[in-house]
Parts: structure tokens; C-alpha cells; sequence
């Protein structure tokens, strides 16, 4: 299978609202983005985001109350599904179950009216790619899921679309299988090169195979960017919760200079790095992940430059690779997490710690 | 977070350049099949010269037309509430008894028969069996006073007929009832009697209301057995108007008969389907993990049900070797020598009936099959202005009483520039838009549990939607396919109550050929007919589960609660 030209997708302030009653407001609302050739981009958010609405509307399952959906700039919004040039691949797969792998495959070829040894070339070529040469002639219910889920994608793109389109795709696989099948379907679509949108709500997946993600909240797009960018300076509480796990720590803005501000934490004055300061008061939260906190025995020194407060564990979960502890810190409770317990040892509930962190790896909410 | 049908809003279908012309096809269809007549009929009722309500006063102020009303609506209350009692006796005894395999298997074909036979079938028994002469009452009770005509042996006779629906009915409603709830009910302490009453009977309601709507259903529209049995003693409204128009030659006042029994009609038909759309508040509990055996049974309450249903059991065996034996005999009760003439002259004189009625029936098949499944397909996987309203109007012909559609369609259709009745293309139309519910609603059943993303992907991957119906959709509902042709076949063989209006010399059908046998004291013959034609159903009914079996996709439960009415 060569690789093709990748499209690019834009999204054009795309609305659209169900008529019925319990689907309650718009399920998408003025959602604009840009997905460049060969990119893969992922849509994440929680059930009723509005996120498989917005790729069913770039499928052209659904129709936009308003704006627009353009592939490489022509507007494609009052096109039918059958003349998008798009693969799907869908939750539960969609396999034709009266169809064998191989006439699942060739169904778009077929439908292309494409000649017989010109359908079989390509799908033999393809279920190669796959790895399920040799499974031709078997039925969909004769298939684990793993496969299953290998044949929806030999299907999509046997027909070389523009657009490849996946709908929380793992999301039917058992936990080990999901993350060999997300390293496949990374692989294969670097290897094809088609500008791709992929539907999930499970973050892990999502920093694992997108180049951008765009994380999704009430129909609405809340923040683009890559994986790192939005675990490092998520824009909101909404999505610095959504990746990862996260202390929000109230603080007060003291001063500003550039490339940096000043805030009163733990009743210190601490410098962190801001690019720039979001409006609306001195009243901030300081992002901090639980990572990021280091937990002492009192009387020991920290770290150079770090940061330290009293605290009491309050609650200790051990996980093996790492141990989560809950610390209470001037009334409020702060998560932890320590990597190598075995190495590090165990702190226990009740016992009084000090609390240390970084300045660099606190960030102001909302400052990019 | 995925609605139903692919591509949302109703505007964009109509851009659809498959789906829009296949709407206005049905619409057209309907409208001229379906409303027209009824439209018809109506105006002939209410439209002299300017609006009038004279024929319908006519009739309430006749004495006669307004016993006919009562004793219409007398019948279908107590059949209804009769059929259903028996009907749950049945079902109580099949889904709660444990029976052996063989004997529930055998308790079903024998319950099935009545729904597959021709109409007069149990009526043309009963006379053999308890009429002035009868095996049962003359020759072995010795009762000669006995007199089946009137109220009681219509009502013996359309209940036999038709408890089998709401059998069918309620063995789907018990199965589904979760054996947990009784178990939670009995770990509470409660004991048999009290588990029954105050979980299995409210959990079964809605059923056994939908099925004694069934039964008023079926006989309120049933023609056939009050015919026969009714006699001038018990006048009831299909009867009623027949007589009106073939008797009387008076259109108009059948008409308003027909009006007169289509207001209860149309109001049984709406009652079952609300409570039908009620009924999936009791299924909410879905199937249970473990399958528990049922208690609420006590082993005296089963011996008693045992007893109703072999009674009941035996009873149908009896009247269909009567018939057996009636078509084998020289004239059975007179003249019991052994005799082929019957079948002698379904074979010679019969022959053009059996003709006529098997290749209307093949005609009616495909047709009113592929009409059925994209009805079905239509309905439930697009989205288009007036959906709604072409679901209702395409069930009016089935939700009629026969009579009424056959007197509109004679109505409509008697005159240029429609002159059709006495076609052999009048009698494949009626049956089509009568019949084809049934695929309809298998269609509707089984689409319901085929995802939506089917058709979805074969959207993405180039297939426009008629593409998408023939590669996808039509081969996995080959099944519905298979039943609503089924049920069209066997409607084809016994239906009468519409067609009998229709028929001609030109083209006759096996059923209207046993009700002659009937009016012309020849039972011999009209016995050989109805054996000849149970052979048949049953024949058709047998191949089409061995193809579902070949398809696998269970049985013919669900279309066999459809042939009812």
C-alpha cells in the first residue's frame, strides 16, 4: 500500500443540536479546528462531549445546523457519506457479519466496481499490512476481537480515503490488548500517511498516539495541542483534571515580570514561570502534579531551591511501582505519588512529612 | 451519544437521492391502495349530495343492525377475555411447568393448526360434532335439543380459533418475566399463591390486556364462523353488512355497517398498541443471569392446568379428525362408507380454485415480502416528514376488519377508471397491503437489533443507500423476508372476510369455494378443501422454519402471533 497525499481537515464553526429533548443543549457548539496533511489528531473528552458527534459530522453521518467541514479547502458539508472518500472504523467495528474477511474488505473495492484481480490484489496487500494474511475466508463471529478490530481497519483503508476516522476504536479490547493494538494502529498510520481523527475518552491512549489532542468539554473545544503541551500548561481546571491527575493549589499573584510571576504559596513567596498571566484577579491555582511532589521526613533537608511545608499523611495507597499518598497541608489535602517504594520506603498514615516541590514544575493555571 | 438513524434531520432525506423517490413510491402506493377505498367508503356513508347522517341513523334506529352491534361487541369481550384465560392456562403450562421437550414441542403444533386453518374450519367441526345430528351430542350423549347456532357456538368456535394468538402472546411475555423477581419474592417469605398474584399476574398484565385486545380484535373483524354459525338467531355487523350488499344489493347501507364496525375496530386497534408500546416498562429487567426453576406453581395448580389445556387439546384434535374423516366418508353422521368423491371433485371441479388461490399467493409473495421489508427498512432507519404518519396509514388495511376493506375496495374499485374488482390484481393488492404487517413488523424487530453502524460503514466505504439496502441490509433480514412471505402465503390460502368481495368467475379461491361447499350442504367437499388446504400451510409453514433454521434465526413465534385477525 504506497502512501498517499494526507488532506487537511478544517472545521468551520461547526454547531449542531439534537431535537430531542434528553440530548439537552448543543451537543457541539462552535467547534473550529485544522487538522494538517497526515496529522493524527485525537478528540478526548467525557461521554457527552460532543466529540463523536463532531467526527460523525466530518464522516457526514450527521449534518451541521451551521458551519462548515472542508477537505483540502472545498467545502464538503452538504456532501453524502458515500462521496466523502473517508474510512470509519467504529466502536464495535460494523463488520458485515454475512460478509467472509475478505468480502468485508472488498466491499468498498466492490462497491467502486473495481475488476476482480484488481479487488484481490489490494486486499491480499492489505490484510498483509494487518497481519491477517491467510484469514480470508473466515466469518466475522470466527474472529477474537483483536482481529475483528484489524479487519475494520483493512477495510477503511483498502480504499485509500482522504480522511481516516476512528470511534473510540479499543475501546472493546482488554486492557493489554488496547495498548498493542494502539502501538499497530500508530504504526500503520504513520505508514499510510492519511490525515486522521481519532475519537477516545481514555487520556492514556490519546498522549500515546496523537500528535494533537483536542480536548473536548460540553460541545466544545477546551484546548489543541500536543501531549506534552497539555499535561504541562493545561489551560483550565476542566482539562487540567481531564489529563492526568493534578493538585490545584489556591495561591495569590504578587507580582509579574516577564516570563514569570510571583505568587504567595504555603505563606512564601514563590517565582514560577508564566509566559503569560491570565486575567481576572490575583486570585490563581498553581498546577502541580502529584508526581512533582516530593514527600520528606520531617527534619530532613530538601532539595536546593525547593519548596517545603509541613504536612500529616492522611492516607496511603500502595500500588507496587509506586506508592499514592494523600497529605493534609494546611487543611487542604494533597495528592502524592512516589515512584520505587521499595527503594524509597513508606511513610505511614498519621506520621507528620514535609511537603516539597519544585518551582519549575509549578505552573500557573491558564498561563501557557 | 448515537442516534438511530444515520444522517439526522429530515430535511436532508428528502435530498437523498434513492430514499426520496422510494418515499413518494410508498406514499403512492398507500394513498391509492389504502386510503383511497377508506376515503371512499366514508364519503359513501357520509356524502349524498352534501354531508348526511342519514344512513348511520338509519341503521342505529333499526332494531336488527343495533342487535348486530351488541352482539359484535358482546362476542369480541367474551372471546377476548375466554381465549385469554385459556391462552394464559396455555402459556403458564409451557414456559412454567417444565414439560418434557416432545410434549411442549407437540402442545405447539397442535396450537398453531387453528391459526393456519381456512376460515370455517372449526365451524364446519362443531356442526359435525354437536350439530342436530351430531357425532358427539347425538351419537354418543344422545341430546337431540342440542342447538350450536347463536351465541354459543360462535363463541365456542372463534374462542378454539383464536386462543392460539394470545397464547403465543403471553408465552413470550412469561418468558421474559426474570425468575429473580419470583425469587426475591419467596425469600421475603411470601408462598406460592401470593407470589403469583402479586408478582407473576402484575408483571404478566399488559400482556394478557394486549392479548384480550388480540382476540376482540380478531373477533370483532371475524366473518367466517358467525356466518356459518351465527345464523339470523345472532346477527353480528361483518355478517351483517356481507348480507347488505350480496343479499340486498345496497351498497350505501353497507357501507355504513362497515362504518358502524370500524369505529370499535379502529378503537381496539389503538388500545393494543398503546399498551403494547406501554410494555416495555415490564421488560426492563431483562434476561437473568442464572435461570432458576419456577415454584410459583403448586403441583395441584399444574395438574389443574394440565387438565384445562389437554381438555382444550383434545378437543381441537377431534374437530380437525372430523374433518379428516368428514372428507374421506360418502356424508359423515348419514352415510359413513368410505369415499373419494370429495376429493374426486376437489381434484376435478375444484381444480381452477386451487389454481387461482396458488398463483395469486406466489404473486403476493415477493411482492408484498419486498413491500414489507423496505415498509420496515423506511420506517425504522430514516428520517423523513410524514414518517409517522405513512407507518400508521400503511397498517389501516391490516388494523380493518376484512369486511370493511373488502367493501371499500368494492367501493373504489368497481368502476372505471379503476375497474378492478374480479382481477386476479385486486385480489394480490388486498393481500399485499392486508398481509405484508406482518414482514413489516419482523423487519422493524430484527433491524432493531442490527446496529445502526452497519449501514454506516457501508455509507463510508461508497455505497449509496440502495447499495447498502441490497449488499447489507436485505441479506440480514433475509429472515423478516421469509416470514412476512410466509404469513402472505398462508393468508393467501385462508383468508375470505375482504376477497370474497372481490372474486369473480374469472378468479375464484379455494376458501370461497368451502364456504359454497358450506351454503350448498356439500360439507363432504368443503371438508376435502380445508384438509387440502391445512396440508398445504402446514407444508409451507414446515419449509419455511427449515430455511429459518438454514438461516439461523430461531422460529416463526412472532410472525405466528400475526396471523390472528
Amino acid at each position: 500500500m504506497t502512501s498517499t497525499e494526507g488532506a487537511r481537515l478544517r472545521l468551520v464553526s461547526v454547531s449542531k443540536r439534537f431535537v430531542r429533548a434528553e440530548q439537552g443543549a448543543a451537543a457541539v457548539a462552535d467547534v473550529s479546528l485544522t487538522v494538517e496533511p497526515g496529522e493524527l489528531l485525537t478528540l478526548l473528552g467525557p461521554s457527552g462531549c460532543g466529540k463523536t458527534t463532531t467526527l460523525r459530522i466530518v464522516a457526514g453521518f450527521e449534518r451541521p445546523d451551521t458551519g462548515q467541514v472542508l477537505i483540502d479547502e472545498r467545502d464538503v458539508t452538504g456532501l453524502m457519506v458515500y462521496r466523502r472518500s473517508i474510512g470509519f472504523v467504529f466502536q464495535n467495528y460494523a463488520l458485515f457479519p454475512h460478509l467472509t474477511v475478505f468480502e468485508n474488505v472488498a466491499y468498498g473495492l466492490r462497491v467502486q466496481r473495481l475488476r476482480d484481480p484488481v479487488v484481490r490484489e489490494r486486499v491480499g496487500r492489505v490484510l498483509a499490512l494487518v497481519g491477517l494474511p491467510g484469514y480470508e475466508r473466515r466469518f466475522p463471529n470466527q474472529l477474537s476481537g483483536g482481529e475483528q478490530q484489524r479487519v475494520a481497519v483493512a477495510r477503511a483503508v483498502v480504499v485509500e480515503p482522504r480522511l481516516l476516522l476512528f470511534d473510540e476504536p479499543l475501546s472493546n479490547l482488554d486492557a493489554k490488548l488496547r495498548v498493542q493494538m494502539r502501538e499497530e494502529l500508530s504504526r500503520l498510520q504513520r505508514q499510510l500517511g492519511i490525515t486522521t481523527v481519532y475519537v477516545t475518552h481514555d487520556q492514556e491512549e490519546a498522549m500515546a498516539i496523537s500528535d494533537r489532542i483536542a480536548v473536548m468539554q460540553a460541545g466544545q473545544v477546551a484546548q489543541v495541542g500536543t501531549a506534552h503541551d497539555l499535561y504541562r500548561a493545561p489551560g483550565s481546571v476542566f482539562v487540567a483534571q481531564f489529563i492526568g491527575r493534578v493538585n490545584l493549589l489556591p495561591a495569590r499573584v504578587l507580582r509579574v515580570s516577564p516570563g514569570q510571576a510571583t505568587v504567595a504559596l504555603w505563606a512564601r513567596e514563590i517565582t514560577v514561570p508564566a509566559d503569560r498571566v491570565g486575567v481576572g484577579g490575583p486570585e490563581v491555582s498553581l498546577v502541580l502534579r502529584p508526581e512533582s511532589v516530593g514527600l520528606l521526613a520531617e527534619g530532613a533537608s530538601a532539595p536546593d531551591g525547593e519548596v517545603t511545608v509541613r504536612g500529616v499523611v492522611r492516607g496511603r495507597t500502595f500500588l507496587g511501582e509506586k506508592v499514592e499518598y494523600t497529605v493534609e497541608v494546611d487543611g487542604a489535602s494533597l495528592l502524592a505519588v512516589s515512584y520505587d517504594p521499595l527503594r524509597h520506603g513508606l511513610f505511614e498514615s498519621g506520621g507528620r512529612v514535609q511537603v516539597s516541590c519544585a518551582p519549575a514544575s509549578l505552573r500557573l493555571l491558564g498561563a501557557a | 451519544m448515537s442516534p438511530a438513524a444515520p444522517e439526522g434531520s429530515s430535511r436532508a432525506a428528502l435530498r437523498d437521492p434513492v430514499l426520496a423517490p422510494t418515499v413518494l413510491l410508498l406514499w403512492a402506493a398507500v394513498s391509492l391502495f389504502v386510503l383511497y377505498p377508506v376515503t371512499r367508503l366514508l364519503v359513501l356513508t357520509f356524502w349524498d349530495g352534501g354531508p348526511t347522517l342519514a344512513p348511520v341513523v338509519e341503521l342505529v334506529s333499526s332494531w336488527q343492525h343495533r342487535r348486530a352491534l351488541g352482539n359484535s361487541l358482546l362476542l369480541a369481550a367474551l372471546v377476548g377475555g375466554i381465549g385469554t384465560a385459556l391462552g394464559f392456562a396455555f402459556a403458564l403450562l409451557a414456559v412454567r411447568a417444565r414439560l418434557p421437550r416432545g410434549v411442549g414441542g407437540a402442545l405447539d403444533a397442535v396450537v398453531l393448526l387453528p391459526l393456519i386453518s381456512p376460515p370455517f374450519t372449526a365451524a364446519i367441526a362443531l356442526i359435525f360434532a354437536l350439530g342436530p345430528k351430531g357425532l358427539i351430542s347425538y351419537h354418543v350423549f344422545g341430546i337431540a335439543s342440542l342447538n350450536i347456532y347463536g351465541l354459543g357456538g360462535t363463541l365456542l368456535s372463534e374462542t378454539l380459533t383464536y386462543f392460539p394468538i394470545a397464547y403465543l402472546t403471553l408465552k413470550g411475555v412469561l418468558g421474559n418475566i426474570d425468575p429473580n423477581l419470583e425469587d426475591g419474592a419467596f425469600s421475603l417469605g411470601a408462598r406460592r399463591g401470593r407470589v403469583f398474584r402479586t408478582v407473576t399476574v402484575p408483571l404478566a398484565a399488559p400482556g394478557l390486556a394486549n392479548s384480550f385486545l388480540l382476540l376482540s380484535a380478531a373477533s370483532l373483524a371475524d366473518f367466517a364462523t358467525p356466518l356459518i354459525l351465527g345464523g339470523t338467531k345472532f346477527p353480528v355487523l361483518p355478517t351483517q353488512a356481507f348480507l347488505q350488499i350480496t343479499g340486498l344489493y345496497d351498497m350505501r347501507g353497507g357501507a355504513a355497517l362497515s362504518f358502524l364496525l370500524l369505529v370499535p375496530a379502529l378503537a381496539v386497534f389503538i388500545a393494543q398498541r398503546w399498551w403494547t408500546e406501554r410494555r416495555s416498562v415490564v421488560t426492563v429487567t431483562g434476561k437473568s443471569g442464572a435461570a432458576t426453576s419456577i415454584k410459583s406453581l403448586s403441583p395441584g395448580a399444574v395438574a389443574l392446568l394440565a387438565l384445562v389445556c389437554a381438555v382444550t387439546v383434545l378437543l381441537v384434535l377431534t374437530f380437525y379428525a372430523l374433518i379428516v374423516v368428514a372428507s374421506m366418508v360418502r356424508a359423515l353422521g348419514a352415510d359413513n362408507s368410505l369415499s373419494s368423491a370429495h376429493y374426486a371433485h376437489v381434484f376435478s371441479g375444484g381444480l381452477k380454485a386451487i389454481r387461482d388461490t396458488l398463483v395469486i399467493a406466489a404473486i403476493c409473495m415477493p411482492l408484498g415480502g419486498l413491500f414489507a421489508v423496505v415498509l420496515g427498512f423506511v420506517v425504522a432507519r430514516t428520517r423523513f416528514p410524514g414518517r409517522r404518519a405513512l407507518e400508521f396509514a400503511a397498517m389501516i388495511n391490516y388494523a380493518l376488519p376484512g369486511t370493511i376493506v373488502g367493501i371499500a375496495y368494492l367501493v373504489a374499485f368497481n368502476d372505471p377508471p379503476l375497474a378492478l374488482t374480479g382481477t386476479a390484481f385486486i385480489l394480490v393488492i388486498c393481500y399485499v397491503f392486508r398481509y405484508s404487517l406482518a414482514g413489516t413488523r419482523a423487519t422493524t424487530a430484527l433491524l432493531a437489533q442490527i446496529d445502526p453502524s452497519l449501514e454506516e460503514a457501508s455509507a463510508s466505504l461508497g455505497a449509496r443507500r440502495d447499495v447498502t439496502f441490497r449488499r447489507v441490509v436485505l441479506p440480514l433480514i433475509r429472515p423478516a423476508l421469509l416470514a412476512g412471505m410466509t404469513v402472505l402465503f398462508i393468508r393467501a390460502m385462508t383468508a375470505i372476510s375482504a376477497t370474497i368481495f372481490l372474486v369473480s368467475l374469472s378468479w375464484s379461491l379455494v376458501t370461497v369455494r368451502i364456504l359454497e361447499g358450506i351454503t350448498n350442504l356439500e360439507l363432504g367437499q368443503a371438508s376435502a378443501f380445508s384438509v387440502l388446504v391445512i396440508l398445504l400451510v402446514y407444508a409451507a409453514v414446515l419449509l419455511a422454519s427449515l430455511a429459518m433454521r438454514w438461516l439461523n434465526a430461531g422460529n416463526l413465534g412472532q410472525a405466528g402471533t400475526l396471523l390472528g385477525g
